[in-house]
């Protein structure tokens, strides 16, 4: 009877729970804007399928895009399907597999090699001004020109570039009477230590430099080393003037500069002190609750460091620890499966002539538009981190190297660079260790 | 049966040949739904991975060249494979003993005879209804090292913070814990079911024998439920064995490759690389090494039953 | 007297137990629900908050009215899918298990040690050769793929043939001289009998189908296939670093429908094993 009775309880307990959840919602929901119907925009005739990987707040700038696109041009019907990236690359191999690729695929310009290499993509050459074409290629900077093609064929559409920068705790810096202008980051090792040591606090409120901090017991990093610890190391590496293959097809991570590279990034955990371990730490949290001064982060933490976090920051340019100034960046891309008909790609043409016309709408979603008239034009007060890391990206950017088994051989580099940063192995056996893994990897692909 | 026609009377002979065959042919009926599934999606599955970890076989690329035992030779010299190797053995190990203890223990306890036992039953299987991802997310945010709650509370009791997923010593039983925590309820439900199944009137001659509560679960408990320790122990290991989401999901595979599992390593292999040909090497090993397990299960517990 | 007084501290010791575990087991799901209910900002304050200060409806609200999220649409589809397997499992699994439990035919133990042997290899060893299968049958993004290629199940079959072994032959024995064929002695007579070992059997069968992640997620491609775990994987990797509460009060809310299933069906699920001598019996 009794064992009855708290079944009983418990059930009228969740229904309850259940009705109290959802009464307000339905409220909300007819308060709040009329969201379209799953990620499909218009009811035309003209049917474009598109997947891409715009998790988070940049996907909600796309889908606005998309309905806006509908709005205006009523015979289409755009069906757009949110993958996260690490998982979209897997899924389409299987599409690809299965011939049912979607009609347009945004992506990064890292993964064209891999797609051309196996022949499922379309080259877009066709569409670009120099062959007649409507996009115009003298509008966007020449490298990200070149991330588009693989073996002389332009496979893509560039949507926009995206890579690393800082964002910085205005009020820390403030607090430890440092400039908060962007012009004055230091552009060597040294100084860039300084910096960092000068906005760790302990909870005493010494900072890293002082002999009496306690370095055991920090409240304020100035920096985060485990925050995509491949992209800093990729960055570190072209500043020291390293790259990760060589002309001749040799893996050379673990050059001199390459060493470089990681132990200095090493040091400023366990040497400098200005950085937890990557392992057991989450930046973003971290820098969201006043943790961390200096975030390294990109283009994309814009909505999230504005709408997400009580933070009063700005974007910074990357660090640089080396002689010339480098920052990773990558660019999404617009691609179309080669199996594409002529009025698919027609279809998705003209979506993609809209989207390029609108390309300054796409400035919201943080990153930095491709076509550099829009990037001229975006406004300042708005737009400051775009601005700032876009001219970075088109000065000094790099991307990454470019073959069909990149990812592969990031995968053979990520645990090395984690084991390094948390102190698990040395410098040179972590580079050592990833080098012989990513040759092997390469030369498979040769 | 030649013989038994021979010897017999002649038609009642043929009589039981007929309704033998009878028998088998409605047998091999019963079956036949079953077995067309079964050979399909399990028998012709296995027999084609096992020839595909023969090739170099990529997902797109249409060369498929045949390389004998490359792939294997491959996987023998392969750090990682060894390293993972190493990680889930510990794991499962750390796992199926931790699961096997707290799910006896609780079973026990939720079998006495006490107020809110159902209440019990239901509250201690609740994480077992979660979904691997539900249950990665919430222990990440309880295991971080600089905000995590768990860390938080010791703080209180002057405990330096401890680096729970990111130390490669303990990033392993972390992961651990939080698959017990998960886990437990299923086999605590089997044991409930076991314990149910022991007659009260044994107890009652013990205890009239002035046995102890001690002595009962020893002498009494233990060795009447040995059938279903020996069943749950060797579902936790072919289950566990086989542990993907919650390195995926809590570390990566981190620090450096402490917490990397075989099942993490063949994802990569499969899913990232799209080497379908070494994955498939390398699947067949696991299921060689689990046959291997099991099998040395069965034995060793089964000898102590009869014992 | 004796007795009644060893029965009390017995009584708490088992008490203090189950308080300590039942906090181990609540306090995780406790931060859970509790951080459903707070701001992005607020769950990344430190020192962290255990009980919300201002309790929001935001993320609930989100997660149910983001267009990439269909939590109403995954729960349908893998209430369809776990329910068209279960089915599967019953029709494929029971006659199976009655040839093996109540019929003679040559290799019947060969066989049934041959499936035995099969639960030992992992699904891993079948996924890609099945992936293509599927693929060349163009199951694709349909429910067969979410149905079939599992169905086989042979421990269904080894739990159903311990249940029917056990059934008196007499029973049977009567039907055959009423004229009742095979099928008649399975129809009639075992199933009948058997009900509450094929309702456990499914039960079980459900739930483990219900929170199958790693073959949905490889065979669905779509918003309108996927299934609650798999939408729930893709919103966790998806928005875990910047929208913990709506992640979280995504998979508080997709635990709820399956918590009650449990709820209800308790107790048949701690008969079902007891019946199918997983308990030991």
């Amino acid at each position: 009877m009794v064992k009855r009775l708290t079944l009983i309880l418990t059930l009228a307990l969740l229904v309850a729970m259940m009705l109290v959840l959802s009464m307000p919602m339905s409220t909300v929901a007819q308060d709040a804007e009329p969201t379209p119907i799953v990620g499909a925009f218009g009811g035309g005739e003209t049917k474009i399928s598109y997947w891409n990987g715009l998790t988070g707040s940049d996907g909600v700038t796309m889908n606005e895009m998309l309905a806006q696109f509908a709005d205006e041009n009523p015979e289409f019907e755009v069906t757009s399907e949110i993958i996260p990236w690490n998982t979209l690359y897997a899924k389409l191999q299987a599409a690809f597999v299965a011939n049912q690729p979607p009609d347009l695929i945004l992506m990064h310009a890292s993964e064209v090699p891999q797609f051309a290499n196996f022949g499922v993509l379309m080259d877009l050459g066709p569409w670009y001004a120099g062959n007649g074409g409507w996009f115009d290629e003298n509008d966007i900077s020449e490298i990200t020109y070149s991330g588009m093609q693989y073996q002389g064929v332009t496979y893509a559409i560039p949507l926009d570039n995206h890579g690393r920068g800082l964002w910085i705790n205005t009020d820390m810096f403030d607090a430890a009477g440092m400039d908060t202008d962007p012009a004055t980051a230091p552009d060597n090792y040294e100084d860039w230590v300084t910096l960092m040591q000068a906005v760790t606090l302990d909870a005493d409120g010494n900072n890293a430099a002082d002999p009496e901090f306690d370095s055991e017991n920090v409240v304020q990093w100035g920096y985060v080393v485990g925050e995509w610890p491949r992209v800093n190391f990729l960055s570190a590496l072209a500043q020291h003037g390293g790259e990760m293959v060589s002309e001749d097809g040799q893996v050379t991570v673990n050059s001199d500069a390459g060493i470089a590279a990681l132990q200095q990034t090493v040091d400023l955990v366990y040497e400098h002190n200005v950085s937890p371990p990557p392992a057991g730490f989450d930046t973003w949290q971290g820098f969201a609750s006043g943790s961390v001064a200096i975030i390294p982060t990109g283009t994309w933490f814009r909505n999230f460091a504005v709408d997400q976090t009580d933070i009063n920051g700005m974007a910074w340019p990357q660090v640089q620890f080396g002689e010339q100034p480098a920052t990773w960046f990558g660019i999404h891309a617009f691609m179309l499966p080669a199996s594409s008909t002529p009025e698919k790609a027609e279809a998705v043409q003209a979506l993609l002539q809209w989207i390029s016309a609108n390309q300054a709408t796409w400035a919201g979603s943080g990153q930095v538009p491709a076509l550099l008239s829009v990037q001229a034009s975006l406004d300042a007060v708005n737009y400051p981190s775009n601005i700032l890391l876009g001219q970075t990206f088109t000065e000094y950017g790099i991307l990454d190297y470019t073959s069909t088994v990149t990812q592969e051989m990031y995968a053979a580099l990520d645990p090395e660079l984690d084991a390094a940063l948390n102190n698990l192995k040395s410098v040179e056996d972590a580079l050592n260790d990833a080098a012989e893994r990513m040759q092997q990897v390469l030369d498979r692909a040769m | 049966m030649n013989s038994k026609s021979i010897s017999g009377n002649g038609v009642k002979g043929r009589l039981t040949l007929t309704l033998k065959s009878r028998e088998t042919l409605a047998a091999y009926a019963f079956l036949a739904p079953f077995m067309v599934f079964f050979s399909i999606f399990v028998v012709r599955a296995v027999v084609e991975a096992v020839r595909m970890s023969f090739y170099d076989w990529h997902i797109l690329r249409p060369m498929r060249p045949y390389i004998g035992i490359d792939n294997y030779v491959e996987l023998i010299n392969d750090k990682v494979w060894w390293i993972s190797l190493q990680n889930t053995v510990v794991f499962t190990a750390l796992t199926v003993v931790g699961t096997t203890i707290v799910a006896l223990a609780a079973a026990v306890a939720v079998t006495r005879p006490i107020k809110g036992q159902s209440f019990f039953r239901v509250l201690l299987y609740m994480p077992s209804l979660l979904s691997v991802g539900a249950v990665g997310l919430i222990w990440v945010w309880l295991l971080n090292t600089q905000f995590g709650i768990i860390n938080y509370g010791l703080s209180f009791l002057g405990i330096r913070p401890v680096n729970w997923l990111g130390d490669p010593g303990l990033v392993i039983p972390s992961l651990s814990l939080t698959t017990i925590w998960w886990g437990f309820g299923f086999p605590m439900l089997i044991f409930i079911a076991g314990l149910q199944g022991i007659p009260e009137q044994l107890y009652e001659a013990a205890r009239i024998d002035g046995g102890s509560n001690r002595d009962l679960f020893l002498y009494i408990t233990l060795p009447l439920l040995r059938p279903t320790i020996l069943f749950v122990t060797v579902t936790g290991v072919i289950s566990h064995f086989q542990v993907y989401g919650q390195p995926f999901i809590m570390t990566t595979g981190g620090p450096g490759r402490s917490s990397y599992s075989l099942i993490f390593y063949l994802y990569q292999i499969a899913w990232t690389a799209f080497r379908m040909g070494y994955g498939a090497a390398v699947a067949v090993c696991i299921a060689v090494i689990m046959a291997v397990m099991t099998s040395v299960q069965f034995i060793v517990l089964s000898r102590r039953i009869e014992y | 007297m004796k007795p009644e007084r060893s029965i009390l501290p017995q009584h708490t010791i088992t008490y203090v137990f189950l308080t300590l575990l039942g906090l181990f087991v609540v306090f995780p799901m406790l931060i859970a629900v509790s951080q459903s209910f707070m701001t992005n900002q607020e769950v990344n304050r430190w020192p962290p908050q255990i009980i919300p200060v201002e309790p929001t409806l935001q993320a609930i609200h989100s997660v149910l009215t983001q267009q990439d999220l269909r939590l109403d649409l995954w729960l349908r589809n893998s209430l369809i899918a776990a329910t068209g397997y279960t089915a599967a499992v019953l029709v494929l699994c029971a006659p199976a298990a009655f040839a093996f439990a109540r019929l003679r035919f040559p290799g019947n133990n060969i066989l049934f040690g041959f499936l035995l042997v099969t639960i030992m290899i992992p699904s891993q060893v079948t996924l890609i050769p099945n992936y293509l299968l599927m693929r060349d049958l163009q199951w694709l993004d349909t429910f067969n793929a979410l149905v079939f290629p599992g169905a086989a199940n042979v421990f269904g079959v080894f739990l159903l043939r311990q249940f029917f072994i056990q059934v008196p032959s007499d029973l049977e024995e009567a039907a055959v001289l009423d004229g009742a064929g095979y099928f008649g002695r399975f129809w009639h007579v075992i199933l009948p009998l058997s009900r509450n070992a094929l309702t456990a059997l499914g039960i079980f069968v459900f739930l483990f189908h219900y929170n199958d992640l790693f073959w949905p997620f490889i065979v669905t491609n779509s918003l309108e296939t996927r299934t609650l775990p798999v939408g729930l994987a893709i919103l966790n990797s998806s928005y875990a670093g910047q929208y913990r509460p709506m992640v979280l009060s995504g998979a508080v809310l997709s635990s709820i429908p399956i918590l009650i299933v449990y709820i209800i069906f308790q107790r048949q699920i701690i008969q079902g094993i007891t019946l199918t001598g997983m308990g030991g019996r």
